[in-house]
């Protein structure tokens, strides 16, 4: 299960500003940011466990918001998910992974962390068709590769 | 290469630098041939494993065989030989001093020297650097550097709780326009990864990290250096460790995978998933916390006779090291793996974090296991030291390694390194001033090099412990740059009615280094103690640590300008009567370009210093306190532009640099520390990089008030100029603000001594400074302070 936590509107302006900046000085012009933290736990159990952690564990009620389905209207962002390979010590989600077991009494078969980065692009919509038919995405993978991402260690999706 | 391995004995020397390369070894053909004639000796092909212990243990990074080893130097016609360059420079000078409050110096993981008045604690000090790894994942590089720092004064003696962090780093210059190479990472990543690194772990750890520095420069470009320093108290009786033949041999902390395993050979190789997990590290600090809990727990009640940290080479060089006078009998199958399909030799050199390698008598194994499974903290028991000096190491059935010691440990041949120096063109012409003086001063502010450090400091948790009593950022707003940090361990002695502290500081001068590495080697020693003197601290009582990062020593100029600053260490250590406790060095630090062309870095030097302070509420910082106070100059300005920061931006055409009276600046200090202990000094603040202008203007705007200075009464070599006053960088100068109301009192501790009056404080807040009647500059402070307070990261 995927569960999402964004930090919420008003609260969210250093870190998008920051984000913006960052691209911005590695050579990519980016209109608006978002950033999510992305916790994938692995278990086979009820919606509801995960809910009760998204709530009770994950998420701070006040500054964030959580989803086990996505986050939603960021039509026309592109979504670039971040992960440490699976050959990485993942050292936030070991510790997530004891949390759970204290919150809920079970043990996840494992937890990984990773982060996800919405970027628009200046004045235009994403166009479809891919990487292939959009230079900008290509230019947002070689930036990400600069700058948000060591691909030694960490893979990259871009969608 | 199975192929070629399996008849080992038989190889000739172009075979056996084939299969090294293979195997990624780094094993030089000496020794690979000293090898493999031990094994024709012993009539039987080697394992696997005994091959990976030997270039282990006789690497660079364990052995240290450059600095150890005999150097042919030549300068011009002289040449002058060494049988081992680090015992007869920074060594000998240790034992020459002689002091008797140096505890453990150059035989433990790090120095230990006394702390306090009853004998009753020692400090323990120790840098290391984890440059390579850092260029590769920044990140995960720092944080395991700083991890492994850490260890080592977990690992000193019989265990100190670790009270001070300290990191210095060179990166490449952030708005440099060079072609990198395809997977080399740009400075601003490196940079912005290194931070995250040392914040995460040491905030994590609950260590503040108070102390330290930062330098740019694009000979760092490629190859960044990270420097990661740790300070400890330890109890003066647990200071000394013994293995026992008998004592189990019981690894504690995190677990055993492909981490770390020939990293080194892995910055040019393809990356890929394949790759990763052995090529970086990752830290995970609070398998490191519980491992420091369990072992203060268990110091205190005697339950290990010794210990170490698994650090380069991993169990391989803790265990061999701990068992080198007793020889060790290992059982990898007991080990606790992260995966399963971990070779049995890859177990015995992985270098996975956060593990110790404790020697537990039997009797005292379950009130270990007791504290170990209280504190959540895994562990195995791998074996145990043994009394027939040799290593026996087996996984099941399969034998794994069976050396003797004294073979592991002795047996690696010494090369004589050549080395020379030839001097680069000095210019003493008179230096060209290229800019208004105070245009000049503002650029220099904001200079990379001299701007503010608070975007990376304010990160660091420099409080936890509530013992960090001298801040790196001070004065009236908490941003001022501090000379020195001075630390109150209570946390550690547990006494809060006695206010004994330390100060540590740092010098660093590459800049210097490239015109002339023995004076550097001088101007870094004397920045450091007089860093210490800014705060207060005992300077009598220092103690110095050496960290040496070059290109490859196989070039001659290199190890030229090692000896060279090896021997500036000697005399620097002699003139200042502050022994090296402990050290270490890094080479190979070079790089090739997008074009192929090879980029050595230039030598660096960092030098460590440790000083107690007496009383730390007498402890002092470096903004201005008030209006009207006297501003006093101790030490003499000398002519030369050569290795300032004022060159970098405007080439004044002068590259001289002074050499530096070392007699002359212990007296001075002297006075100036028995004037803070008389209460007569309210401020000091080392003239360094960019300059007296720019000591002035920190000081001023840290405090918040303005200085009017007349240079023309400042002490002063004949004929120096005034862009050379200004902007100048020549050594052991402090700027101090006086009590006025102590200011006779002053005047007759540093009477006879180069310390004048060049102005005072004033409320209007403007640094104006004149040369006899002729105004030099007039700045605006607020102005002066926001061209200084730059956003680095």
């Amino acid at each position: 299960m995927l569960i999402e936590i964004w930090t919420r509107d008003g609260y969210s302006g250093n870190e998008e500003a920051g984000l913006i900046d960052r691209l911005s000085r590695a050579g990519l012009e980016v209109g608006a940011a978002k950033l999510s933290r992305l916790y994938n736990i692995d278990a086979a159990w009820p919606r509801g466990h995960f809910k009760r952690l998204l709530s009770g564990l994950l998420a701070d009620p006040i500054t964030e918001k959580g989803s086990l389905s996505g986050r939603p209207g960021l039509d026309g962002f592109y979504r670039v998910e971040v992960w440490l390979k699976r050959s990485a010590t993942d050292v936030v989600g070991e510790s997530v992974r004891e949390a759970v077991h204290d919150v809920l009494g079970l043990a996840p078969r494992g937890v990984r962390f990773g982060r996800a980065y919405y970027l628009a692009a200046p004045g235009r919509r994403k166009p479809a068709g891919g990487a292939a038919a959009d230079p900008y995405q290509a230019r947002l993978r070689a930036v990400v590769a600069r700058t948000l991402a060591n691909e030694i260690v960490q893979t990259v999706t871009i969608a | 290469m199975e192929e070629l391995f399996s008849r080992f004995t038989s190889l000739n020397e172009k075979e056996l630098v084939r299969l090294d390369k293979a195997f990624g070894w780094s094993l030089s053909a000496a020794e690979l041939v000293q090898a493999r004639d031990y094994f024709r000796k012993a009539g039987r092909e080697p394992f696997r494993g005994e091959l990976e212990s030997l270039a282990q243990t006789w690497s660079e990074h364990c052995k240290h065989k450059t600095f150890s080893g005999p150097v042919r130097f030549r300068s011009g016609r002289k040449v002058k030989k060494y049988r081992n360059l680090f015992k007869e420079t920074i060594v000998r000078a240790t034992r020459e001093l002689d002091r008797s409050w140096c505890l453990s110096v150059f035989k433990d993981n790090a120095g230990i020297v006394e702390f306090g008045s009853d004998g009753k604690w020692g400090l323990a000090f120790k840098a290391e650097t984890h440059n390579h790894p850092c260029a590769v994942e920044p990140y995960g590089g720092a944080e395991t550097g700083v991890g492994g720092v850490i260890r080592d004064i977990l690992g000193v003696g019989l265990g100190a709780k670790p009270v001070l962090n300290t990191d210095n780093f060179c990166f490449g210059r952030l708005d440099s326009k060079k072609k990198l190479p395809k997977n080399a990472l740009g400075a601003e990543r490196i940079f912005r990864g290194v931070v995250d690194g040392v914040r995460d772990y040491g905030n994590r750890m609950g260590i503040p990290t108070a102390a330290g520095g930062i330098y740019f420069d694009d000979g760092y470009l490629l190859n960044p250096l990270v420097y990661v320093g740790c300070a400890g108290l330890i109890p003066a009786e647990k200071i000394e460790k013994k293995v026992r033949p008998g004592d189990l041999i019981v690894s504690i902390g995190g677990r055993t995978g492909r981490d770390g395993i020939h990293g080194a050979t892995f910055s040019s190789a393809n990356i890929d998933e394949e790759t990763s997990s052995s090529a970086v590290q990752i830290g995970h600090a609070i398998n490191e916390k519980k491992v420091l809990d369990v072992i203060m727990r268990a110091r205190d009640r005697g339950l290990y006779g010794a210990l170490t940290d698994c650090g380069a080479g991993g169990f391989s060089s803790a265990i061999g090291e701990l068992g080198s006078e007793t020889g060790a009998r290992v059982r990898l199958e007991n080990a606790r793996l992260k995966d399963t399909g971990i070779e049995p030799w890859e177990i015995w050199v992985s270098e996975s974090q956060e593990r110790m390698i404790l020697a537990v008598s039997p009797g005292k194994m379950p009130a270990l296991e007791d504290i170990l499974n209280s504190e959540n903290c895994e562990y195995c028991v791998l074996g145990e030291f043994t009394g027939d000096k040799r290593l026996l190491v087996t996984f099941n059935s399969e034998t794994v390694v069976d050396l003797p010691m004294d073979f592991l440990h002795g047996g690696v041949p010494s090369v004589e390194k050549a080395a020379v120096h030839r001097p680069p063109r000095i210019s003493r012409r008179p230096p060209a001033s290229r800019a208004p003086h105070g245009r000049a001063l503002r650029e220099l502010l904001s200079h990379p090099n001299i701007c503010s450090r608070h975007s990376v400091i304010t990160q660091y948790d420099h409080e936890v412990q509530g013992g960090t009593v001298i801040k790196p950022l001070q004065g009236r707003y908490g941003d001022g740059p501090g000379d020195a940090a001075v630390i109150w361990p209570h946390a550690a002695t547990g006494s809060v009615r006695d206010h004994a502290g330390f100060a540590v500081a740092h010098g660093f001068n590459p800049a210097a280094g490239r015109l002339d590495p023995y004076l550097m080697a001088l101007y870094s020693v004397d920045e450091a103690v007089r860093n210490l003197v800014c705060v207060g601290a005992e300077i009598s009582r220092t103690a110095l640590l050496d960290n040496f990062c070059a290109a490859s020593p196989a070039a001659p100029e290199v190890m030229g300008s090692l000896v060279l600053a090896a021997e500036g260490c000697y005399d620097a250590a002699m003139g200042y009567g502050a022994p090296f406790i402990s050290g270490k060095d890094s080479f190979y630090n070079q790089s090739r370009d997008a074009y192929g062309k090879d980029h050595p870095i230039p030598l660096s030097l960092l030098i460590s210093a440790v000083a107690p302070v007496a009383d730390v509420r007498r402890a002092i910082t470096m903004d201005l306190k008030r209006a009207g106070n006297p501003l006093y100059l101790a030490g003499v300005s000398r002519k030369g532009m050569g290795g300032s920061v004022y060159n970098e931006v405007h080439d004044t055409r002068n590259n001289y640099l002074c050499p530096l009276d070392i007699k002359a600046a212990v007296g001075t200090y002297g006075a100036l520390l028995r004037a803070i202990k008389a209460g007569c000094v309210l401020a000091a603040h080392d003239v360094s990089q960019g300059g007296l202008a720019v000591t002035l203007a920190e000081m001023s705007f840290s405090g918040g008030f303005g200085a009017v200075v007349d240079l023309s009464s400042a002490p002063s070599e004949k004929g120096v100029s005034a862009l050379e006053l200004l902007f100048g960088e020549s050594p052991s100068r402090i700027v101090v603000e006086v009590s006025r109301e102590k200011e006779t009192e002053f005047r007759r501790l540093t009477g006879g001594l180069p310390v004048a009056r060049i102005g005072s404080v004033q409320e209007r807040p403007e640094l104006e400074a004149g040369l006899g009647g002729r105004g030099l500059l007039k700045e605006d402070i607020l102005v002066l302070k926001s061209d200084w307070k730059r956003e680095l990261l």
